[in-house]
Parts: C-alpha cells; sequence; structure tokens
C-alpha cells in the first residue's frame, strides 16, 4: 500500500532521510517512534506529498508520489491526515469541517455528507458539538474531529503525525481510543507516536528511526522487550521510564 | 455681510448637491472596481508564480511611492498622447481604481499570508484543489483579517478623490472652489466642503470600528 524504495530528502545541506527502504501492506498499523529531529514526520509527510522526496521512488496506492503523471490531488483524498496541532477550519463548525471535502473533493449531496458527517462526529462521542466551532472546543475534541473529518473521506490510508502530542495529558485516551477503533476496523495506518501503550495495542510493526534513517523495525513485542540496538535501547529507557 | 454670504451658500446648493455627487459617484465606482482588482492581485501576489508577483510588487510599490496627483496628470495628459481619448470622468476612474487596487492587493495579500500554514496543508491534505482551497479555507480566514483594515483603506480613498478635482471633475472640492469665488468666505466655504466628506466617511469609520471590535469576539483565533 505504501512502499518506500531507496527515498533521500534533504533539507539544505541537511540530510533528513536517508535511504528510507519500507513497505506498509494494507490493513497494516505501523508506529513510527524516535528521539525528535530523527524524520519521522518528515518521512510521513513524504507519503502525501506535502514533503518532496530527493531521489528512491515513493509509491502510494499503486502511484508515484511526485510524478508528473501522479494527480496529487486525487491521490491526497485517498489519504487522511491527522496534524499535530489540529489544524480545524477556525471558521467553520465541526460538522462543516467534516463535510467540507466530502462535499467539494467527492461531490457528495450536502445532506448525504451531512448525515454521514453527523454519524461520525457521533462515532468520535461529539454528538452534542456538531454546530460548536473548534475554538470552542477542547484540544481533545478538536482532535477527534480532525480524525472524523479524515474518516469522512472514506480514505484507504490514515497517517498520524504526533496526534497527541499537543494533549493536555487527560485529554490524550480519548483521542487513542478513537485511533483504536479505526485501526481495529482494518484502516492502514502510519502513526508517529511516543504512545507505547497504543503501539503494544494495535500495530503490527514498530519502526524505530534515528538521524533520518531507519534503524530498527519489529514486531511491537520485539522492540519493546528486546531492541537490538544501543539507540534504541536508549531511546526506550527515556521514555519508558516515566 | 455675513448674511450676503449666507445667502450666497444656500443659492449654491444645488451646485454642492452635485459636487457631492460626483464624489460619491466617483468614489463608488472606483472602490467597487479597485476592490475586485485589488483581491485579483492580493491572490496572484501571494500565488508561486514569483514573476507575476514581483511585477505586480514592483507595480504597488511605484503607485505607492508617487503622489497620487502626479498619477492623475500622468494618466490624464499621456494616456491621450498614445492616441487613447478619454474624459476627465473616466480619468479619474482609472486613477482611483488603480490607486484602491494596489492598496487593496496589499491588505489582501497580507490577509493571504497570516493563515497559518497548517491551515493550507490541511486543505490540502483533504484533496482540495487550488482553487478550492483558497475559496472555503484561505479567504474566508484572509477576510476576517483583512475587512478592518479594507474598510480604513475605503475612508482615506474617498477622501484622495479630491485630486481629481485638479483636472477639471467638479466634486465636492471643486464645487468649493467655484464657491469660494461668488462667496468671498474660505473658511465657512471650506467648513461645509469637509462636513460633506465628513458626512460620506464617518458612517464607513463606524463601520470599520464595529468589524474590528466584532474580530475580537469571532470564531476566528487560531488554534495552535
Amino acid at each position: 500500500m505504501i512502499e518506500f524504495r531507496g527515498v533521500n530528502k534533504w533539507f539544505g545541506a541537511l540530510h533528513v532521510l536517508k535511504d528510507i527502504t519500507l513497505s506498509i501492506e494494507p490493513r497494516e498499523v505501523v508506529v513510527i517512534c524516535g528521539p525528535s529531529g530523527s524524520g519521522k514526520s518528515t518521512l510521513i509527510r513524504c507519503v502525501n506529498g506535502l514533503e518532496t522526496t530527493k531521489d528512491g521512488d515513493l509509491i502510494v496506492d499503486g502511484q508515484r508520489v511526485g510524478d508528473p503523471a501522479t494527480n496529487m490531488t486525487d491521490l491526497r483524498a485517498e489519504i487522511g491526515f491527522v496534524f499535530q496541532s489540529f489544524n480545524l477550519y477556525p471558521h467553520k463548525t465541526a460538522l462543516e469541517n467534516v463535510t467540507l471535502a466530502p462535499i467539494h473533493v467527492r461531490k457528495i449531496a450536502r445532506s448525504t455528507a451531512e448525515a454521514a458527517g453527523r454519524e461520525l462526529l457521533a462515532r468520535v462521542g461529539l454528538a452534542d458539538k456538531f454546530n460548536a466551532y473548534p475554538s470552542e472546543l477542547s484540544g481533545g475534541q478538536q482532535q477527534r474531529v480532525a480524525i472524523a473529518r479524515c474518516l469522512c473521506m472514506r480514505p484507504k490510508i490514515m497517517l498520524f503525525d504526533e496526534p497527541t502530542s499537543a494533549l493536555d495529558p487527560e485529554m490524550i485516551s480519548e483521542v487513542l481510543d478513537v485511533m483504536v477503533s479505526v485501526a481495529e476496523e482494518g484502516m492502514t495506518m502510519m502513526v508517529v507516536t511516543h504512545e507505547m501503550g497504543f503501539a503494544r495495542k494495535v500495530a503490527q510493526r514498530v519502526v524505530f528511526m534515528d538521524a533520518g534513517g531507519i534503524v530498527e523495525s519489529g514486531t511491537p513485542e520485539d522492540f519493546f522487550s528486546h531492541p537490538k540496538t544501543d539507540r534504541s535501547r536508549a531511546f526506550l529507557s527515556k521514555i519508558l521510564r516515566h | 455681510m455675513i448674511w450676503q454670504q449666507f445667502q450666497g451658500l444656500i443659492g449654491s446648493y444645488p451646485l454642492a448637491l452635485r459636487g457631492l455627487g460626483m464624489t460619491v459617484a466617483l468614489s463608488l465606482i472606483s472602490l467597487v472596481l479597485g476592490t475586485l482588482i485589488g483581491f485579483a492581485l492580493g491572490i496572484v501576489r501571494t500565488g508561486s508564480n514569483q514573476l507575476i508577483s514581483r511585477v505586480i510588487g514592483a507595480w504597488v510599490d511605484l503607485i505607492r511611492g508617487t503622489p497620487f496627483l502626479v498619477q492623475i496628470f500622468l494618466i490624464f495628459f499621456i494616456l491621450p498622447e498614445l492616441g487613447i481619448e478619454l474624459d476627465a470622468f473616466t480619468a479619474g476612474i482609472i486613477a482611483l481604481s488603480n490607486l484602491a487596487a494596489c492598496f487593496i492587493c496589499e491588505i489582501v495579500a497580507a490577509g493571504i499570508r497570516a493563515v497559518p500554514n497548517g491551515q493550507v496543508e490541511a486543505a490540502l491534505a483533504s484533496g482540495l484543489s487550488r482553487r478550492q482551497r483558497i475559496q472555503q479555507v484561505v479567504l474566508p480566514q484572509a477576510m476576517r483579517m483583512s475587512l478592518p483594515p479594507l474598510v480604513g483603506q475605503y475612508v482615506l480613498l474617498i477622501k484622495d478623490s479630491s485630486v481629481v478635482s485638479a483636472i477639471g471633475l467638479t466634486d465636492l472640492t471643486r464645487v468649493g472652489w467655484l464657491v469660494v469665488q461668488r462667496v468671498p468666505n474660505g473658511l465657512l466655504v471650506f467648513a461645509i466642503v469637509g462636513v460633506g466628506y465628513f458626512i460620506v466617511c464617518y458612517p464607513l469609520i463606524l463601520l470599520a470600528r464595529k468589524l474590528e471590535r466584532r474580530m475580537g469576539t469571532a470564531h476566528g483565533e487560531v488554534q495552535l
């Protein structure tokens, strides 16, 4: 579903992605972790073309990202992206946030889109917030609207870029619960997160990155219990100590 | 003598109304045209084409950096040399619309640049086309920020319209000059002219203030 073959990327002189080779199967949930600045956000942002790659191949849903022959707008419609800072549209209500792309990109009738949007907002526990503006919602509620906004497009792939990092601790679980339910429905997911409980629960694979490269990858059980490299051991000791 | 002057002034009221009508017509047409062109320029200015953006930037700087009186003379006296016949009213409309477009372009561009990048990324990631991203996500937020300075700019432009009297248009200011020849009391006449402009501008000043206040309580605050 997502395939990186020898992908490199530079920010000026900084080599931020080093020879990335990674293949993600349909319905697979992969957690990407690593210290800050390791390139994990950049990696996930390449998948829907928010960042461009320098060389190597990146094939998503059978289409080559960055190829002039690939219609990136069409490809992006198939990929949900959840941001660390939510990025809800502040001038639109929760329901309008969720239905904007289905109405304008998928050309679904407004009434149909609104019915689907209400159903999804109810599913993420926001049945009483259809007409609330983002500024009236808590961070956890905003992030759940953002997830519903992606789901309403019926995407084939969902990408999460540190979805709980900007949240107060008591709001993290309400967002993770929604993500778990999405994973359990068989969505193909790439999740940048340090939430190891989430990784253990639903991820088939954990990929550990450091300094722009993939250092190690394995099942959550293997990775957490028997990290193979010094760098992953050092990283795990830091995040698991708390 | 004051009494005679008042009678002279009262006798001039049809002329004053004509002047007021000219000022309002000139301002209204120019502001509508200037707003439309200014928005288009502002959108293109913040677009991806560097060359077009630079050309617009240079034009805006040129217009903002030269006196309006000079611009009006250039348009009124040079265009006919190039074989383009135009009357004073058309020349006034062109000059004032151009000035308005340049200022409004910068206001709109500043509003667009102030929309957080994450908003564009969210719209991009959901598969919205460029036109849809601008229409649905960027412009509504940019508008919220641009509206108070935009209305404030309208007030300045209406006052700038007084410069068109220099090419012979009978606007409010020129009526002042005409009346003063009949009623030799400059202070009184131009005080009344000032009141005329104030009557046109004050509602806009109030509107700008109201918009600014409403912005503070709107749902437009950026969430981070």
